[in-house]
């Protein structure tokens, strides 16, 4: 199951890869599913759900919280997680 | 052709610079515009060069560093920030027209601080006093790009922080051959270009933001698209429409060119260049050197022949294989606070692929030129004396 931590910017979302990165979380960087970004056009990191807990840890150490968090659910759509 | 125009562009670039742009112009597409390979490899690429800038000038963060066309851009941006019709502006008497003109389209209150030329403590005492009289900001030169005078920026930053005055620094002759410590000046806003010091192509330049900023262009960003209003956020408030991706690509390479020489071997290079070039000048007749006091001396000299017009030794020394630049370097201020404004000077500006040899050969025209004085004149058809 994956889950998408929608990033204000681009810039932002390539900051927040190269932290979890630096804690050897696999992401990557995707365009943000419009049906989950409110703003409009936007990017967000794509990891595990199992990578979750210690990706928000490493992001939250280093100032960079996601705007939102949406995790993909079984049958398909998203749900916002919130912390 | 010996290329002595640095503080202009700066020529000479590394091979990578070209490899770089050459590279960006078959594998970049626009950032933030898609999420498929060429335009994450451009989102990659100036990813990089934000970090890169980043490291070089100490910023905490990448976002903070944000494209430009050139340092005119990037104060356009700040000046319009910072100050508007009425505002108390304090700047040296060094500043560019890059920083007068968009103060004076503003309409703010442009007070100078004047201080004698290369005349460090004066500097800082004169800025000091007119920041005391009021100012709603200020704009301070690094490094003249008349007179290769480095300005006590750092000291004239902390009287800034003192009194609470935002500041603005002009990085267009130090970034990339003096170190520029975003972190310490603690300045709202540092512009530079991208085709000086940071030998990247024209047309590029960074803008270091700390400070509230009030883009100068707005359209597409492909953020927050819902929005008819420019994001709120760095550095995408700054960067509408589609980015110069060759360039950018070019400038990183460049900064990285920079990065791993580091700015004290440049300026070390440069210096000595131009330490050779006052000694050999210096022995020249006719002709007055403004050479900048040794500590904080960079890759930049004036000088102004006694009789000879300094555009038309330019003209001939360009016709000779020399490229200086001559005249007034859109910079009156700087000149009047030398006392060249009515006549202007000679500018030499070298890099680091300058060679002492061209020093010399530099010199040893000079001197031919100002030998034959009649000769310069009546080749450039300007003389009204009898030959």
């Amino acid at each position: 199951m994956e889950v998408y931590l929608t990033c204000r910017s681009l810039t932002y979302a390539q900051s927040v890869s190269r932290a979890l990165g630096a804690v050897s979380i696999r992401n990557m960087i995707v365009r943000t599913p419009q049906n989950m970004s409110r703003e409009g056009c936007g990017y967000a990191v794509r990891i595990g759900n199992s990578s979750l807990d210690a990706a928000l840890e490493a992001l939250d150490a280093r100032y960079l919280p996601p705007r939102r968090i949406y995790r993909a659910r079984p049958g398909g759509g998203f749900e916002e997680v919130v912390r | 052709m010996i290329y002595l125009d640095s503080a202009a562009t700066t020529f000479l670039k590394p091979a990578c610079v070209e490899q770089a742009m050459r590279r960006a112009l078959h594998t970049c597409s626009s950032p933030g515009r898609g999420g498929y390979e060429s335009a994450m490899t451009a989102a990659e690429t100036l990813y990089t060069l934000r970090e890169r800038a980043a490291d070089l000038f100490h910023v905490p963060e990448p976002e903070r560093v944000t494209v430009t066309f050139n340092a005119t851009h990037g104060l356009n941006i700040a000046i319009r920030s910072l100050a508007g019709a009425g505002s108390r502006v304090v700047v040296t008497g060094y500043e560019h027209n890059s920083v007068i003109r968009p103060l004076t389209a503003v309409g703010a209150d442009v007070r100078v601080a004047a201080s004698p030329l290369f005349d460090r403590d004066a500097a800082v005492r004169a800025f000091k006093l007119a920041l005391d009289a009021g100012a709603d900001a200020a704009v301070v030169n690094h490094v003249s790009n008349v007179f290769g005078f480095e300005l006590p920026v750092y000291e004239i930053a902390s009287l800034c922080r003192k009194r609470g005055v935002p500041l603005i620094v002009d990085a267009s002759q130090s970034a990339g051959i003096l170190p520029v410590d975003y972190r310490e000046l603690g300045a709202d806003f540092v512009a530079m270009p991208g085709h000086k010091g940071l030998y990247g192509p024209q047309g590029t330049g960074l803008l270091l933001v700390s400070g509230r900023a009030a883009p100068l262009l707005a359209g597409g960003t492909g953020s927050d698209s819902r929005s008819p209003r420019m994001p709120d956020f760095l550095p995408d408030r700054l960067e509408a429409g589609t980015h110069n991706m060759p360039g950018i690509a070019g400038l990183s390479a460049g900064v990285e060119f920079v990065r791993r020489l580091g700015t004290e071997k440049i300026r070390k290079r440069e210096s000595a260049l131009i330490s050779r070039l006052i000694r050999g000048l210096s022995a020249v007749p006719g002709i007055r050197v403004f050479a900048p006091p040794e500590e904080g001396r960079g890759g930049v000299v004036s000088f102004q022949p006694d009789t000879v017009d300094p555009e038309e030794i330019g003209q001939r020394l360009g016709e000779m294989g020399f490229a200086v630049r001559a005249g007034l370097h859109c910079s009156p201020l700087a000149h009047a606070t030398a006392g060249t404004v009515r006549r202007g000077t000679v500018r030499v500006s070298v890099c680091y692929f300058n060679e002492p040899g061209e020093m010399d050969a530099f010199t040893g025209a000079v001197l031919s030129l100002l030998e034959k004085p009649c000769g310069l004149f009546q080749q450039g058809g300007t003389c009204g004396k009898s030959l």
